[in-house]
């Protein structure tokens, strides 16, 4: 019932009876064929790990996402021009979601960091540290300036129509390299941002390709993956009872055709039962030294970046970490105040990601990005009543011109990558479109993003759809 | 007619003519483009634009720039030329090298003066010798293919072809298969026993395994008929329905929510009844062509009118069909292309939607057309009130359901009524009207930004700003009221008090209105600011709800409550008087009004139709899909390659009617067979055509292109009966192979593509989980009604098919088995394994439920060996073998010696104990022995005769009568670590003398000791070191008695320095849980079965 699984291969290992392990193996070292130009490309049933197109820079992916927006302006753009403006009307107008007034300077001071010089804002001092590994891309720009269809367009390369998440084109393509852990894992703590579920959609593709969501408020890993833990007898007790069902799996086999189907069910429950205690480890961040705790620091997002490293060392493919539910980063008003606060609670942590993975020779192969869904502008929000209660101190919507930047996994380091108008109002010097950076992500990932599809509805589609161009020079 | 045609073609070949005249008497201009222009596309662009490149398949953009008729007409984004003008041709922009996205040719800009010709040549005219046609292959091929493409001819008349073992045949199918293994000399696998045939057409037609008894019966009767006998009982079975229905719930991306929304219910209260319906007609044997037209035009079909329900009328449900799709936050393009999809895909495998942007690449589908689908969609609504259908679920409460959605409406129009009515009053103050006048004033010949800036930074509602702008553009200068107003607005700011002074002093008024005159004259208003206010307070004071019998004043009271004036609001454009925080509040009344028609026993079903709209219109093509962008006008219509090129447009209403006899018609040549495909598909678990919803150009004709044809025939001979194509399969020798192939099978077969045996199948969710109900003994058979909540525990025992689908979060276990995607149209289930599928028949609570269930139903059965059997027929409806039953029995001897773990100690214990002052000590912990209203206490009554008053609740609770009693919150700590405390103690009662509250770890001094009398106290305790069940008790003690001393109180511990976990004591609390003993050997045992890959697959 695999009606679109590469039947040869199946077919192949059924007549010479080799088991599940030699499917792996084939999977391994069949890459060639599989993302191949002609005819319907295979449908993968399993997150067996697999080759993509080009040698990878990058195994993993670490998102970490500032939904709501953050400025560009107040984190890695710095504007001295802006401020000299401060309260006056810019020279370049841009028409904005809602009404905007005069120019905004940046409350935050900007400071050069490590070899590279490249200036980071106080407020992502610790951040600022690690620059000279960081390949920061001042020239991104999106379609619209609203939350639902940029987040659509970030995770899923369309604004509006049902189309698989990156992590999903990801743990679909390659696989993932712990079969004992999900292999695209989303962290998001309290509820849902915007767009809920959608961000981590498999659309199209088979739903386990589907982000695995958790609800980090928790720290108990029985609340953060379902299923996971089993209350109702003892380990041996299990031991016992599935050797039991492996016995009988076994007699069911021996009258039937040799059939990859049900092999491969025989071992989902080796997997799983290995998964239960697996997860319950990666979850468990007592086993992490003090010092170690200590370098992350405290609060929900110390404990988010923790269970990420935690979670590629063991193999997971695809993490995904948002800052909280809705759209925390959406300063319409006070925005010094609640970004001084956003950062202060993510900055360390990140900070500690990064050196921690360096330090773990981690770093070469995982693929740490942080973007928000667009920026902000650098003119004021003028008051509008259900947006900014009348105060005249944030910044409005932006995705002319805002910031990424891309960390480890092949990319350069100390590098800045493009430029946004004097003001960091849009971006001018070698724009990045959001799909540009897909492309370049993939390419890291080891795709050639306009290859990379899957049949559905009569048509190839692939994450950039018709669009995308690969940024060459981010790559190390 | 004719005759304007042909006029109109002469006049278009006259102006091509001279075109090509002028072009090319151009010889300079010729010779420029060889020279410089030619060598450069050749060398630069031909690789990726020109006929030899769409060859090569590396064609980008469908532009040719090998053709001057390929660079004119242009690719994807439109003309790449203008001739005569460089900045409107795409192709200079693209080699100017500007925008990224379009920077042309890839590598590298030109060089400068290589550009600088290619501006000379297009501001020449762009004068091009070459001749050839644009995309020869491209619309050409598909028109040559479209001819011969299999699918797209008429079905054939086919007869059976003759085989050679003749024995072998039941059905005509048989010579169709039999044909073509004989051919490739491979025998067809043995004939299946017959208890896996009757789980195979059991689970086939119902989706549920059968009884041990069914099989039996089977086995024993002998007759020829007696296969035929179990699919007529199957079929005649509701669960059939259940199941098939299901099936076409895939194709219909059937879900009970709109995915997501902003503010509005997000549930379809009604979505059930388009599945009862869907279930209905399968069970009905509705004919697959009624059953269509039904789910595109029921609205048409069925009368309407009338309050009765009648059984027509339960057929407008079936335009759930249409409607249960996903809301893209309610835009109206993706939402009709939804339906556009999921109606081509679904009844023709035809990608329609393909065209949205562009013609369709693949197959003759031209954006036009898919506008002439999408004119049929617009022209049609979904009414506010659907039509009721049926009875409510409880009839009883129909009534109290009316009663209380007329309460509901009624708060919201009540409020909309307050509220309009108060933003009016407030609107037509003196103050309001003198700050829109201003600001009316202020906006006039400004632009937009200017205007916002007024709106916000003044605060106001744009909806009243834009009256007042649009009513003050067109006051005449010599108004009699606004006249004098006009004249002073301009006098400048320097001047104006003087200026105004003057003019109000003059006797020059004769034209103004004497209650105006009356009102200003001698004013001295230093600034505009003062001037409205002058003339806020006039038209205030003239405002009224009674016309005034003067004249002048009535003239000033119109200014306030005429026609169009500014404040006359009509109340059905009430919106436009209301703010944005009165809006939020009517659509949370309007919410409360809608959710109840989900929540409500008494509502009775409605169905989710589409109605024509009165006035039915055609759209404008959406250039590139972008709306706004408008093409030439597309006709509502049928697709020209099936209807013809001379086939009329839709006439009759949106079309649908039309479309729908269109498309469900013997003579389309797509529907029947490609129903035939999926009802195959169904059946063997792969179609003929492997890609169900796809019969398009690139498909290839099925290897059994012949049988596919003959099915289709036959079925829409057969009336189009589903049912009576069932019969045919099931009865075939086909279908009745055995799932093992004969070896030759397996080796030149692979695939199965000749159907050389029968495909194992996986059980999808819903029959895994039913099967599990089944087993369990649990499996609720009631047919239809509202959806359920399938995940939340007690667990339903109604079958799958009722659970509730939240398209927007799906729950993780429909997920990691593979279920339809609710969010597109899904032509066929994915089949992956993955552990998580095996953590929940491990560890759900629901899994373990059904293992108890069926252990418990073999408790009588006596000796183990005879438990074993019992269980094997519950579970698998057969016997075990002599092996099966010792593994089974070996299994509990082996258990028996296994001590049963004991269960953890709750973290957060209710109790109390007895409290010294002076040690402050606690002694003899005892737990609280009731719970009731939400809290543990002595007992039924308050106060309990023994235990007095002490209580605990999640958030405080009371301490007892006296220091016997206190009120003890135990925490036990579940592993060791670092840990800190906090919380509030509050006590909110004036009287009495306050209570104590005290943390205590076992046998150590208090860590924290806290009094309070009125008000609160934080009682944080910073670094505590536990060890793993060590107990912290959180004691509160009423002092000298019980009065008053009502508290709340919920600390939290909470790990730190790595140490995991935060347990807040309100989060943490319950009642009695419910006593989950550990499995049993035997529950183990059953739970084994029910994992098995018998259990799960069948073959």
């Amino acid at each position: 019932m695999l009606p679109n699984l590469p039947l040869s291969r199946r077919q192949l290992l059924q007549r010479s009876g080799m088991g599940f392990g030699a499917l792996a193996l084939g999977a391994l070292s069949g890459g060639n064929g599989l993302f191949a130009d002609e005819g319907a490309p295979p449908v993968f049933g399993n997150m067996l790990p697999r080759q993509p197109h080009f040698p990878v820079k990058a195994k993993h992916i670490i998102h970490i996402f500032a939904n709501g927006g953050a400025s560009q302006v107040d984190t890695f753009d710095p504007k001295p021009l802006l401020n000299e403006f401060h309260g006056k009307a810019l020279p370049i107008k841009l028409s904005t979601e809602r009404p905007t007034g005069a120019a905004l300077g940046s409350p935050f001071k900007f400071q050069k960091y490590g070899k590279s010089g490249i200036e980071v804002s106080e407020i992502f001092k610790n951040v600022g540290e690690c620059v000279d590994d960081m390949c920061i891309i001042r020239s991104m720009y999106a379609d619209v300036p609203n939350h639902e269809p940029s987040l659509l367009l970030l995770n899923c390369g369309d604004a509006r129509q049902v189309r698989p998440s990156m992590g999903s084109w990801m743990t679909y393509g390659l696989g993932t390299l712990n079969q004992n852990l999900p292999g695209f894992v989303v962290m998001c703590p309290n509820g849902y941002p915007i767009q809920e579920s959608q961000n981590w959609q498999a659309g199209f593709l088979p739903g386990v390709f589907q982000g695995t969501y958790l609800d980090t408020k928790h720290s108990d890993v029985e609340k953060l993956v379902e299923h996971v833990k089993h209350n109702f007898s003892s380990p041996k007790q299990q031991r016992s009872q599935l050797d039991l069902l492996l016995q009988l799996n076994e007699q069911h086999a021996k009258t039937r055709q040799q059939d990859a189907q049900l092999e491969s069910r025989i071992q989902s429950f080796e997997l799983a039962y290995r998964m239960q205690m697996e997860a319950s480890d990666v979850f468990d961040l007592s086993k992490e030294p003090k010092h170690i705790r200590e370098m992350y620091g405290e609060g929900t997002q110390a404990r988010q970046m923790m269970y990420a490293r935690r979670m590629i060392e063991k193999g997971v493919r695809f993490v995904q970490i948002w800052h909280g539910e809705g759209q925390p980063w959406d300063n319409h008003d006070d925005l010094e105040e609640g970004h001084r606060r956003l950062a202060g609670e993510c900055d360390k942590p990140i900070a500690a990601l990064i050196k921690d993975l360096k330090q773990r020779g981690l770093l070469d192969e995982t693929l740490i990005i942080w973007s928000g869904e667009f920026g902000r502008t650098p003119v004021v929000e003028m008051p509008k009543p259900g947006s900014n209660a009348g105060k005249i101190n944030g910044r409005d919507h932006n995705h002319y011109g805002f910031t990424t930047w891309l960390c480890g996994g092949g990319v350069k380091g100390g590098h800045v990558h493009g430029a946004t108008d004097e003001f960091g109002f849009k971006a001018v010097v070698d724009p990045v479109h959001v799909h540009d950076l897909q492309a370049t992500i993939m390419r890291l990932m080891g795709f050639d993003h306009e290859r990379f599809t899957f049949r559905y509805a009569g048509r190839d589609f692939r994450l950039t759809d018709v669009h995308g161009k690969v940024v060459k020079s981010l790559i190390a | 007619m004719l005759r304007r045609a042909s006029f109109l073609s002469f006049l278009l070949s006259a102006v091509l003519a001279t075109a090509t005249t002028i072009s090319a008497e151009d010889k300079d201009g010729i010779d420029f483009f060889e020279t410089k222009i030619r060598p450069v596309l050749s060398e630069k662009c031909y690789a990726c634009h020109s006929v030899a490149a769409e060859a090569k398949k590396k064609l980008k953009g469908a532009l040719y720039l090998d053709s001057k008729e390929g660079v004119l007409k242009g690719g994807d984004t439109g003309t790449a030329l203008v001739p005569g003008d460089p900045d409107k041709s795409l192709m200079i922009k693209a080699i100017r090298y500007h925008d990224d996205d379009t920077a042309m040719p890839p590598k590298e800009k030109m060089p400068d003066p290589v550009i600088a010709d290619f501006e000379h040549w297009v501001r020449m005219g762009a004068p091009d010798p070459r001749t050839g046609t644009a995309a020869p292959k491209a619309g050409q091929a598909i028109a040559e293919q479209t001819k011969t493409h299999w699918s797209f001819q008429p079905v054939a008349a086919v007869k059976p072809p003759a085989v050679k073992q003749a024995k072998w045949i039941q059905t005509e199918i048989d010579h169709f298969i039999l044909a073509k293994l004989e051919a490739a000399k491979i025998p067809p696998a043995p004939t299946v026993d017959k208890r896996t045939l009757v789980r195979r057409a059991t689970h086939d037609l119902t989706g549920l395994p059968p009884t041990a008894e069914e099989v039996a019966a089977f086995e024993a009767d002998k007759s020829p008929e007696a296969f035929a006998r179990v699919i007529d009982r199957l079929l005649a079975s509701p669960a059939y329905g259940e199941r098939w229905g299901r099936h076409w719930l895939d194709v219909a991306r059937y879900a009970d929510s709109k995915g997501y929304v902003f503010q509005e219910d997000r549930a379809y209260p009604y979505a059930y009844a388009y599945r009862d319906w869907v279930v209905q007609s399968f069970n009905d044997d509705l004919p697959y062509d009624r059953f269509l037209q039904m789910q595109i035009a029921a609205d048409r079909l069925v009368d309407m009118k009338g309050d009765k329900n009648t059984d027509d009328k339960r057929h407008l449900a079936a335009l759930g069909f249409m409607t249960v799709g996903r809301r893209f936050i309610n835009n109206p393009h993706d939402i009709i292309d939804d339906r556009i999809d999921v109606l081509s895909r679904g009844t023709m495998g035809l990608t329609i939607s393909c065209s949205r942007c562009h013609d369709h690449k693949f197959d003759p589908i031209s954006t036009k057309e898919y506008y002439g689908f999408y004119g049929m969609f617009a022209s049609s609504e979904e009414p506010s009130d659907p039509p009721i259908i049926g009875n409510a679920s409880d009839p009883k409460q129909t009534e109290a359901y009316e009663q209380e959605k007329a309460k509901r409406k009624k708060e919201r129009e009540d409020f909309r009524a307050k509220t309009y009515a108060e933003r009016l009053k407030e609107l037509r103050s003196g103050e309001m009207l003198a700050k829109y006048l201003l600001a009316a004033q202020d906006a006039l010949g400004q632009d937009d930004d200017k205007r916002n800036e007024i709106v916000s930074t003044r605060q106001l509602e744009r909806s009243v700003f834009n009256r007042w702008r649009g009513w003050l553009e067109k006051i005449a200068a010599k108004h009699p009221v606004l006249g004098p107003w006009k004249l002073m607005v301009a006098f400048p700011d320097g001047e104006f008090a003087q200026k105004a002074k003057e003019l109000l002093a003059s006797n020059d008024h004769g034209w103004v209105n004497p209650v105006a005159v009356a009102a200003l004259k001698g004013k001295e208003p230093k600034n505009r600011e003062e001037l409205s206010k002058l003339y806020g307070a006039l038209l205030a004071a003239n405002d009224g709800e009674q016309k005034h019998e003067d004249g002048s004043q009535e003239a000033i009271r119109q200014l306030v409550r005429g026609d169009g004036t500014p404040t006359a609001v009509a109340y059905d454009q009430a919106n436009e008087v209301l703010n944005g925080k009165d809006e939020d509040k009517l659509r949370e009344l309007q919410k409360k009004v809608d959710e109840l028609a989900s929540q409500h026993a008494g509502a009775p079903p409605r169905a989710m139709v589409l109605v024509d709209r009165a006035k039915p219109h055609n759209v404008k093509v959406f250039v590139r899909g972008q709306p706004g962008n408008n093409g030439d006008e597309a006709p509502r219509g049928f697709l020209s390659f099936i209807a013809g090129k001379d086939a009329k447009p839709f006439s009759d209403g949106s079309g649908r009617l039309e479309l729908a006899r269109a498309i469900a018609n013997k003579d389309n040549p797509l529907t029947a067979r490609v129903m035939a495909n999926r009802v195959w598909a169904w059946h063997f678990g792969t179609g003929l055509v492997r890609t169900p919803s796809d019969f398009g150009l690139r498909t290839e004709a099925p290897v059994h292109r012949e049988l596919l044809d003959w099915l289709a025939a036959r079925f829409v001979a057969d009336g189009w009966s589903v049912k009576k194509l069932h019969r045919l399969i099931m009865l075939s020798s086909t279908y009745q192979q055995s799932s093992n192939g004969t070896p030759a099978a397996v080796k030149l077969d692979p695939e199965n593509a000749l159907v050389s045996r029968f495909n194992r199948q996986r059980m999808s969710i819903e029959a895994m989980r039913d099967a599990l109900l089944f087993a369990s003994g649990k499996l609720d058979r009631t047919v239809g009604g509202k959806s359920v909540d399938i995940i939340k525990e007690p667990f339903t025992g109604r079958r799958t098919l009722y659970g509730s689908i939240d398209r927007q979060n799906l729950p993780g276990m429909f997920r990691s088995f593979d279920f339809a995607s609710p969010d597109a149209h899904t032509p066929q289930r994915f089949f992956t394994t993955v552990p998580q599928q095996a953590l929940y028949l491990m560890n759900s609570p629901f899994a373990v439920e059904q293992a108890r269930a069926l252990a418990k139903r073999s408790d009588g059965a006596g000796t183990p060996d005879a438990r074993v059997q019992q269980l094997y027929r519950l579970a698998f409806a057969r016997s075990a073998s002599k092996d099966e039953v010792k593994l089974g029995t070996d299994f509990i001897k082996t258990q028996d010696g296994a001590s049963a773990e004991t269960e953890a100690t709750p973290v957060w214990l209710y109790g109390y104990g007895v409290f010294d002052p002076q040690a402050r000590t606690l002694s003899g912990f005892t737990k609280l022995p009731k719970f009731k209203d939400n809290a543990w206490r002595g007992g039924d009554n308050m106060p309990d005769e023994k235990l007095g008053y002490v209580n605990l609740t999640a958030n405080g609770g009371h301490p007892g009568n006296s220091h016997a009693h206190a009120a003890v919150r135990r925490f036990t700590a579940p592993h060791d670590g670092l840990f800190t405390i906090s919380g509030t103690l509050k006590r909110p009662a004036k009287e009495g003398d306050g209570v104590r509250a005290l943390a205590i770890l076992e046998g150590k001094p208090p860590l924290g000791d806290w009094e309070v009398t009125t008000g609160e106290v934080a009682t944080s305790v910073g670094r505590v070191q536990l060890k793993a069940g060590q107990t912290l008790d959180f004691v509160v003690d009423g002092k000298s008695g019980p009065g008053w001393d009502g508290f709340e109180w919920s600390p939290q511990v909470a790990g730190i320095d790595g140490t995991n976990g935060t347990w807040n004591a309100a989060d943490g609390f319950s009642g009695p849980k419910s006593a989950k003993p550990t499995l049993s050997a035997w529950e183990r045992y059953a739970q084994a079965l029910l994992m098995t890959n018998e259990f799960v697959f069948v073959d």
